[in-house]
């Protein structure tokens, strides 16, 4: 069984390397790569300096084709589990052996890493919050089934998602909308709760004036992966 | 119309076609794309002409004035050749994307071919 972490990082010098000791320390049956987004900053030479294996893209793609690329190598290298995890500290790897044994054992075809379900740690603003159960509402309107952190980039793929990710992935914004790509596909998504940390490094990719944006487009892209077969 | 707007607007036509299909000929615009723009000079060059195909055709739709039939083909031309663009943008971007990732994997696979060798 072999597992990958796919980390993706745009501009994430502060906090990579704490990112990847501690896949290091608590998932050491994952391998890793980091997917460098056409980082602005030194991401790409401290990856280097600590031999991090990095997929370089030399064109900025956000994090849906950052994302995606580590799909893809996934899939090429035969992997039959791969891991979103954030390069920006706010994930906790001391979780993924869990989700991986969850995977396995309940044949689930994805595993999502949920703030939600014990609502420990750190759990976003309340506009925020307010915002995911929204799209958790839609998503129980379309698919039927109650997914509590839909944003979550922390996500578990077995085999056939990493293929699904690999053709077709949303260039931004990507999480909720590729949940429901599989789930109307008819694949088993399950949630496990976890903690996650507030951001210390980098800024989100959701500013305030994308909020509004954000909410329309991934409402539309919900609406139109529901259309899809 | 008189007489000295129609041959203006004639000179201006017949300049635009020529600098467009002298750019196909250099290769500074795809043909693909060179073809909207070159029949839309052609019809309204034919009826700069020849005033009266207009007005045959304004009274055919039943349009006030022949002006009004330019705005609405023209805004309607317009629409069209920026969806156009819009589709092809949009496609454009799913190729650079998996341009972008093939190439970024390649460079990997390389480098592990590298690592290998040197061990």
């Amino acid at each position: 069984m072999r597992k990958l972490v796919i980390i993706p990082a745009y501009n994430e010098q502060g906090g990579i390397v704490k990112t990847v000791r501690d896949v290091k320390a608590h998932a050491p049956e994952f391998d890793f790569i980091v997917i460098n987004d056409c980082s602005t900053d030194r991401t790409l030479d401290i990856c280097r300096e600590h031999g991090f294996p990095v997929v370089n893209l030399p064109v900025n793609l956000g994090i849906g084709g950052g994302v995606q690329t580590g799909y893809v190598y996934a899939f090429r290298h035969g992997y039959d589990i791969a891991v979103q995890f954030d390069g920006d500290g706010q994930h906790n790897a001391r979780y993924l052996n869990e989700m991986a044994e969850k995977l396995m054992e309940e044949q689930l075809d994805m595993v999502i890493g949920s703030r939600y379900i014990k609502k420990e740690g750190f759990q976003s603003s309340g506009l925020r919050r307010l915002g995911i159960r929204y799209f958790t509402w839609l998503i129980k309107l379309i698919t039927g089934q109650k997914i509590t952190d839909p944003t979550s980039g922390m996500r578990m793929a077995n085999r056939d998602v990493i293929e699904l990710y690999a053709k077709n992935y949303p260039k931004d914004y990507p999480e909720p909308e590729s949940v429901v790509t599989i789930l109307k596909k008819g694949k088993k998504v399950e949630e496990v709760p976890v903690q996650m940390n507030a951001r210390e490094e980098g800024v989100s990719s959701i500013s305030p004036k994308k909020s509004v944006y954000y909410m329309i487009k991934v409402t539309l892209a919900i609406l139109i992966a529901a259309l899809r077969r | 119309m008189s007489l000295k707007i129609q041959i203006i607007v004639a000179i201006v036509l017949v300049l635009a076609l020529a600098s467009i299909i002298n750019m196909v000929r250099k290769e500074a615009l795809d043909i693909r794309f060179a073809l909207s723009w070159l029949s839309v000079g052609i019809i309204v060059l034919i009826f700069d002409i020849f005033p009266s195909a207009m007005d045959w055709l304004v009274h055919l739709l039943g349009i006030e004035l022949p002006v009004n039939m330019m705005f609405f083909f023209g805004f309607c031309f317009t629409l069209f050749l920026v969806f156009g663009l819009t589709t092809k943008v949009s496609r454009q971007a799913e190729q650079l994307k998996r341009l972008t990732q093939e190439m970024a994997l390649l460079e990997k696979s390389l480098e592990n071919a590298k690592e290998k060798e040197e061990q």
